[in-house]
């Protein structure tokens, strides 16, 4: 793996030219791109909004908010995992006449959704500031939540691009596992919302609450919530900050995550070009 | 001066495994698990070889005959399955038609794109910029997306970005027959100057005509073996002779 590594490294500008590509493809050399882009969280916020208030008036002030900070790194999420089966097969002619690190492909694809969060998240800081919400010193903390919720898309998207390359019916699978996966992670509701629960009896709640968290993207998003947003109440939920353990957890399978699709990736690279 | 061949291969081989029934679906994968079935093909079969400094060598052989194999180990798209591959000096591929390049780009946008995909910095294709659109007669085509090229100026953009990484070792896949006649030519003048520099190429052509013209040396790769090796027209002769005795072979079955 050091050695793939060193070789990747050698290659740093084709990682970086690919990423200008993506992005000058997806932006069509226009600003007017990334406001297309926006278009679609911004509707499904509109609308999640809308139905929260008013139809089933969950009763949590500034609720588009809340769903926003959460919408923007599943977007993060989804769209990288998508990208990543496309990364590789797209190029897949050149693939079976050029040598050069095939990971390039899944990680400049990956960057490239991480430059749209970062774009996203800065019109979303624009968008804090116009509400009113105090600059906060907890916005530094931002980019580590950002680096490790990085580490465990690129580790997915590399599990994900190696198995499309060899699998046709990968993208179906993806499709519908991050459908799923929507619901396991703290978007149109609020993680605490398991812990005030009336509906769940009382000893489970907390266990509940404790495999929840296995999943760090909830605990990214959470992240996400309680760094740029502040606390909220209402509906009878507070507000549970986050526990260091599940912080820690989150951070370690990220990194663990990264590494293992990083080595899966690089036992089925050889193999790319061979493919029946 | 160093005295090492530019090309050593050492006994490779090369197998593919060809599956009967292609395994291209997750749910065929888990259905077929117990019953996978393959058959190996072997695509090259002990070739030994090795390629001077400065020599052009042309690869001939029927389709299927492991040509192409032999050139996806020289330019590190597949790993030998035994055997050794040395290669030294910086490799070049010259593609195929447009590949590596976007429709959407604009010419100097794919320059740059495709030159470090041949292993290029970055910095090192920006200071080529203006000689490699100058070179593919392509000035006026700069800032246009590559979607308004023909396919001709979409080929000299590709052969120019890889005369520019100015490799030690050239390897050609059956490029040179697109492109007009004019162009044809152009490449060929290029091939000489980079023969006349003391650099290797290595190409794989159908083409007696240019294989005549350009090689110094011919190598028959005959299912996966090298068949013949030696001076252009001895093998071409060979080679020529089993052709035509093939298709009288057919022609009377």
């Amino acid at each position: 793996m050091l050695g793939d590594l060193k070789e990747l490294w050698n290659y740093r500008d084709l990682v970086k030219s690919l990423v200008v590509r993506d992005l000058t493809v997806r932006y069509k050399n226009s600003v007017l791109g990334f406001f297309w882009s926006l278009a679609n969280p911004l509707v499904q916020v509109a609308t999640i909004t809308i139905i929260f208030k008013y139809v089933l008036a969950i009763g949590i002030p500034n609720y588009s908010a809340y769903v926003l900070c959460a919408f923007l790194p599943w977007m993060f999420f989804q769209l990288s995992l998508s990208d990543a089966g496309e990364s590789v097969l797209r190029q897949y002619d050149l693939l079976r006449k050029v040598y050069f690190p095939r990971e390039a492909l899944t990680i400049a694809s990956v960057i490239a959704n991480l430059i749209h969060l970062a774009l996203a998240l800065g019109v979303f800081f624009i968008y804090l500031l116009a509400l009113g919400v105090a600059v906060e010193p907890g916005w530094l903390l931002l980019p580590v939540c950002v680096l490790f919720n990085f580490f465990l898309v690129l580790g997915l998207a590399f599990f994900v691009s190696a198995l499309s390359v060899f699998y046709e019916d990968m993208r179906y699978l993806v499709n519908v596992a991050t459908n799923l996966f929507f619901y396991c992670c703290p978007i149109i509701y609020v993680s605490e919302q398991i812990l005030f629960s009336s509906k769940i009896p009382a000893g489970l709640r907390e266990r509940i609450w404790e495999v929840y968290h296995w999943n760090p993207m909830a605990t990214f998003i959470e992240g996400y919530r309680q760094l740029l947003l502040p606390r909220f109440t209402g509906a009878g939920i507070t507000d549970v900050p986050l526990d260091w353990r599940h912080i820690a957890l989150a951070g370690v399978v990220s990194f663990v995550l990264m590494v293992a699709g990083y080595a899966f990736f690089n036992s089925r690279k050889w193999r790319f070009a061979e493919r029946s | 001066m160093d005295q090492s061949p530019a090309i050593r291969l050492v006994d490779l081989k090369k197998r593919f495994r060809l599956q009967h029934h292609p395994v291209t679906t997750l749910k065929a994968a888990a259905a077929n698990f117990w019953k996978r079935r393959w058959e190996d093909l072997w695509a090259l079969n002990g070739v030994t070889l090795d390629v001077g400094r400065g020599q052009t060598l042309a690869v001939i052989g029927r389709n299927g005959s492991g040509k192409s194999t032999l050139l996806g180990l020289l330019g590190r798209v597949y790993l030998p399955t035994s055997g050794l591959v040395e290669v030294n000096g910086r490799v070049a591929a010259l593609l195929e038609l447009g590949a590596g390049f976007h429709p959407d780009l604009t010419g100097e946008q794919n320059v740059l794109l495709n030159g470090v995909i041949l292993g290029m910095r970055e910095r090192e294709v920006r200071g080529h910029l203006d000689p490699i659109i100058r070179y593919a007669e392509l000035e006026h085509f700069r800032d246009a997306p590559l979607r308004s090229y023909s396919a001709g100026m979409i080929m000299r953009l590709g052969f120019s970005v890889a005369v520019f990484t100015d490799p030690e070792i050239l390897l050609i896949d059956e490029v040179l027959a697109v492109g007009d006649e004019a162009f044809q030519r152009k490449c060929l003048k290029e091939i000489r100057r980079f023969q006349d520099s003391g650099r290797t190429i290595v190409f794989v052509s159908h083409d007696i005509d240019t294989v005549r013209e350009v090689a110094g040396r011919v190598v028959w790769i005959h299912e996966g073996s090298v068949r013949a090796d030696g001076a252009t027209e001895q093998v071409l002769g060979e080679y020529l002779d089993f052709a035509a005795q093939q298709a009288a072979a057919e022609a009377q079955a």
